[in-house]
């Protein structure tokens, strides 16, 4: 269970970007946060990873209060939370499995391992075949599917997509979601935050509309109300 | 997991050191310019130090005693003077030691040749050569002088040239020494400055590497270690470079330095290679520690998300 509750972030010198948050989300479910830019989407992300610290209220998730956490504890955060990005922040200089394949080494894990559970990650995001290619050797759609892979390597709890389909076409924003929706199955709790009206509205899942910083809306079944 | 982690964190550091390796050029290149100039301070300063030794032996004090002075009177005033802490030798001239010496001094000098038929039998007086440990001390000996005044058998005590010499030479290497200390001040200020930029640049260039480390969960020391390491590599790159370059370097050196200084005893290769340890080890180790700790402010810096 994700609680946010009563959160508050004031950036210096009085610009309010969460305000009175408050909201919960089950374990396995598929949530989308939408929101005009500005609305405090990306804050209430950050905050979630422990990058950025709020003014006040409780984020929880289970019985982990992550507003109190300390600094070493951060890192242990993350490895259970994967995050994707709209920029898809992929190393060039690394292959798509050394990419893949950082994420563990990072956290210690054994080669024998690592060389085990890679391939295997890639092949759910279709990347099989082009494991040994450059980033920019790929398109738009297959890096943020390697970053998929990446932050799926820890067997994280909850998968955090902020605009994931930001900077792709619809072909490839469509098969961006259609993979969340199966790691959906897996029973990995999918935060997708997006203002993409058509991809909201096909999921038919529930939507979490936030406007200056609270949620202005709730719906179980929802739609892109903005 | 820490012998995993640590092989882990020397595979990256060679993986970057050549994947990135015109960058690792650039920041070796520059350590090694900042090492050649540290090097070549020292080569000044053992060049002012042997320059200034070799004027120092130069000096000595000569005390003229009477012609009719007899030998046991000398060999007392003699033995006296040894004994004074400061006096490091004293040495006996005899009056045809004296002559001899002026005669080859000034041979083709012919009126003084002539002057000395002239004259006929041996004008000069004997004298003892005193020689002091170091240059401060000839003053010390020259007031200690005066109270040997109960010997009549020295005849002149023309000192007062001397004191005036003295006191230019040891204002001279005073100065001298205290401009050499902040000139390396400023250097070595300078040196600790571009080396720690270098290293800077460096690691900017790594700040969305940082970023990714930290937000897939590595922790802060995992993503330290290997810039931590890498300036340790890059200080013994850079130190093995200066000591293969800083060799032919001194070697062509050599002759010019002995023959313009005129110093023989001046020898930089054999000072290089007395004091090896003590000037390569203490670079590597200062240049690590700049490296260090230019690594972990830059580092830090990146660390905040």
């Amino acid at each position: 269970m994700i609680i946010f509750e009563n959160v508050t972030k004031i950036y210096p010198p009085n610009v309010k970007a969460l305000d009175g948050l408050t909201l919960k989300i089950k374990p396995g479910e598929f949530v989308s946060v939408v929101g005009q830019s500005g609305t405090g989407k990306t804050t209430m992300v950050k905050a979630l990873i422990g990058e950025e610290r709020v003014t006040g209220g409780v984020i929880k998730i289970g019985d982990w209060d992550i507003t109190r956490i300390k600094q070493r504890e951060i890192p242990y955060l993350r490895r259970q939370i994967g995050v994707v990005f709209q920029d898809f922040k992929l190393l060039p200089n690394k292959t798509l499995f050394e990419n893949v394949a950082f994420a563990m080494q990072v956290c210690g894990h054994l080669s024998s391992r690592i060389n085990r559970v890679v391939p295997q990650t890639l092949k759910l995001v279709g990347l099989e075949k082009k494991m040994h290619r450059l980033p920019q050797e790929v398109s738009g759609g297959e890096q943020q599917r390697v970053v998929i892979a990446r932050s799926l390597v820890h067997h994280p709890k909850i998968l955090l997509a902020d605009e994931p389909t930001g900077n792709l076409d619809s072909i490839n924003a469509t098969d961006i979601i259609n993979l969340l929706e199966r790691i959906n199955k897996f029973g990995t709790t999918i935060i997708l935050v997006t203002h993409n009206k058509e991809i909201v509205n096909s999921l038919r899942k529930r939507v979490i509309t936030i406007d200056g910083g609270r949620v202005i809306s709730d719906q179980k079944i929802g739609k892109y109300i903005l | 997991m820490i012998l995993v982690s640590t092989i882990r964190v020397l595979k990256f550091v060679m993986q970057d050191f050549f994947r990135n390796f015109w960058l690792s050029l650039v920041t070796v290149t520059i350590l090694i310019l900042s090492l050649f100039s540290i090097n070549f301070m020292i080569v000044v300063g053992v060049i002012s130090n042997t320059a200034i030794a070799s004027v120092e032996n130069k000096i000595d004090l000569s005390l003229y005693l009477q012609t009719d002075a007899n030998e046991s009177n000398v060999a007392t005033l003699k033995s006296e003077l040894e004994n004074v802490p400061e006096v490091a030798s004293v040495t006996y001239i005899s009056k045809s030691q004296a002559l001899e010496s002026f005669q080859n001094k000034h041979q083709d000098d012919r009126s003084i040749q002539d002057a000395l038929r002239e004259v006929g039998g041996n004008p000069l007086s004997a004298s003892l050569v005193v020689k002091a440990h170091t240059l401060p001390e000839y003053n010390t000996i020259i007031n200690k002088l005066d109270t040997f005044s109960q010997y009549p058998i020295i005849e002149s005590k023309n000192f007062d040239d001397h004191k005036t010499l003295l006191t230019t030479m040891n204002n001279i290497t005073d100065k001298t020494k205290k401009v050499g200390i902040m000139v390396s001040l400023i250097f070595v200020a300078v040196t600790i400055l571009v080396v720690f930029n270098a290293v800077r640049i460096a690691i900017y260039t790594h700040q969305k590497e940082i970023r990714i480390m930290k937000l897939v969960g590595a922790s802060n020391w995992f993503i330290r270690a290997p810039f931590l390491v890498e300036g340790v590599l890059y200080s013994l790159v850079g130190v093995i470079a200066i000591i293969i370059i800083f060799y032919p370097f001194l070697q062509l050196l050599q002759p010019y330095l002995s023959t313009f200084f005129n110093v023989n005893e001046l020898n930089l290769l054999s000072y290089f290679n007395h004091n090896f340890l003590f000037i390569f080890g203490w670079q590597f180790l200062a240049v690590g520690v700049i490296n260090m700790v230019a690594s972990l402010v830059a580092v830090g810096k990146y660390l905040k998300v």
